[in-house]
């Protein structure tokens, strides 16, 4: 074995060593979402997350994992706001943050958002996400400010808002359920659950079925 | 790293100024396979315009993202899809080898001009690294065929001309190409780490969703 070789793989070797090393580091500190799943550490649904609107009479639940910054995510919004109209009192719509990491301000519109719940204003702030996403979406620099605007047009009390969204808690909020999601085996923005098991439709159509053999059970 | 081994060759047995037989095959096998890879990426980019209401879920997988890399911007850094660089450049590498393969003698001034093409090259994948980890987030496999060909192919040829030019360098500098021609491959080999641990760096995120 050539000297080059013995040199080149003792780099790999410690390459791959320290990232074996931070991996297994990583997954004893967040142990309880590892092995999650089964022992009831990761739930499609908590207690404290978010309602759009008011919880349907039935127990149909439908929960979105969702980014603010996902064009997919604005693509289905008005079938997801439509969903809200026709079901309305029937099913119950969940949202839960999954901010991605390919969009740089996923997190702060979450955290926005966040801020925003704390002050009632969850499902206002939710929409004027998705409406607004093309203004503010896709741009390297924090669009933190803009999120203020909304949050101001909103008549919230900007005081406390400032302060939510600089308390660490509100960003851990987010990453929890995020932490949910990632637990369940969400690779993607938006994914659905309905009732606890992951619903995958190819057209609204589907969806709409789906959401019907639910209702019929 | 077999690829790097063949790299490595070419300067260790290289007499002055002709490029070994290691150089050539070098060049021709990495010529083709970057020139199939940009090819592919240019066949799949009509795809794309022909469908361009396509939008795929935003995904985790950085592979499979939806910041999809072909339809930024960075794509299409001189007004036209990058692959056609490709496209166009990979075969005169190929050709290249084929020629020393064959018994060809290139002039002095053909090497300076494959020089400034693969460094060239290798500028432009680099910056295109950097759009694809930092701005666009997301990879996509064929490009990457490309960098992992173009570096060592910039790392090959320059060393051959800093061979070539040997007599024209000032003696320190010499030294230091005589060390780096040793450890070629070692060079090659951090080279590639570097940008293995920045992908697995930007997109801890995915790979720890692998593993959990």
């Amino acid at each position: 074995m050539s000297t080059n070789l013995k040199v080149s793989a003792a780099l790999v070797a410690a390459f791959a060593a320290v990232v074996a090393a931070i991996l297994i580091l990583g997954q004893s500190d967040s142990g309880s979402s590892a092995d999650g799943g089964a022992a009831g550490g990761a739930q499609v649904v908590r207690e404290d997350s978010h309602r759009l609107g008011e919880p349907g009479a039935g127990d149909v639940t439908l929960v979105e994992f969702l980014d603010f910054e996902c064009e997919s995510c604005a693509s289905v919004y008005p079938f997801v706001e439509q969903l809200r109209e026709d079901y309305a009192g029937q099913v119950t719509f969940v949202a839960r943050y999954m901010p991605m990491p390919g969009h740089p301000n996923a997190e702060n519109a979450a955290v926005a958002v966040e801020a925003a719940a704390q002050q009632g204003e969850f499902e206002a702030m939710y929409q004027r996400m998705y409406e607004t996403q093309e203004q503010w979406s896709h741009r390297e620099e924090s669009q933190a400010a803009v999120f203020r605007g909304f949050a101001a047009d909103l008549g919230l009390d900007l005081a406390s808002y400032d302060e939510d969204v600089a308390d660490p808690a509100t960003l851990e909020r987010v990453l929890s359920d995020r932490d949910d999601g990632l637990a369940l085996g969400v690779e993607g923005t938006p994914t659905f659950f309905l009732n606890g098991e992951k619903l995958e439709a190819t057209t609204t159509d589907e969806f709409i079925e789906r959401i019907e053999a639910a209702l019929d059970e | 790293m077999s690829d790097t081994a063949v790299a490595d060759r070419p300067v260790a047995t290289e007499a002055r100024g002709g490029g070994g037989r290691g150089l050539a095959v070098w060049l021709l096998v990495g010529g083709l396979l970057g020139f199939v890879a940009a090819l592919v990426l240019a066949v799949e980019k009509y795809a794309l315009l022909a469908d361009p209401s396509y939008v795929p879920t935003c995904s985790l997988n950085p592979i499979l993202s939806c910041g999809s890399i072909m339809a930024s911007p960075q794509a299409e850094a001189f007004g036209f899809p990058n692959p056609l660089l490709g496209v166009a450049g990979f075969p005169v590498v190929a050709t290249t080898g084929a020629v020393l393969l064959a018994g060809g003698r290139l002039a002095e001034w053909f090497w300076a001009s494959l020089q400034a093409g693969v460094t060239a090259g290798v500028a432009f994948v680099h910056w295109l690294m950097f759009a694809s980890l930092y701005r666009i987030e997301a990879l996509c496999p064929y490009c990457m065929v490309v960098w992992a060909v173009t570096i060592p192919l910039f790392t090959a040829v320059t060393l051959r001309n800093l061979t070539a030019w040997a007599p024209r360098l000032p003696a320190g500098v010499n030294a230091a190409i005589a060390l780096v021609r040793t450890r070629h491959s070692v060079l090659l080999t951090a080279w590639f780490l570097l940008i293995v641990a920045a992908i697995t760096q930007r997109f801890w995120l995915y790979w720890s969703t692998l593993v959990g």
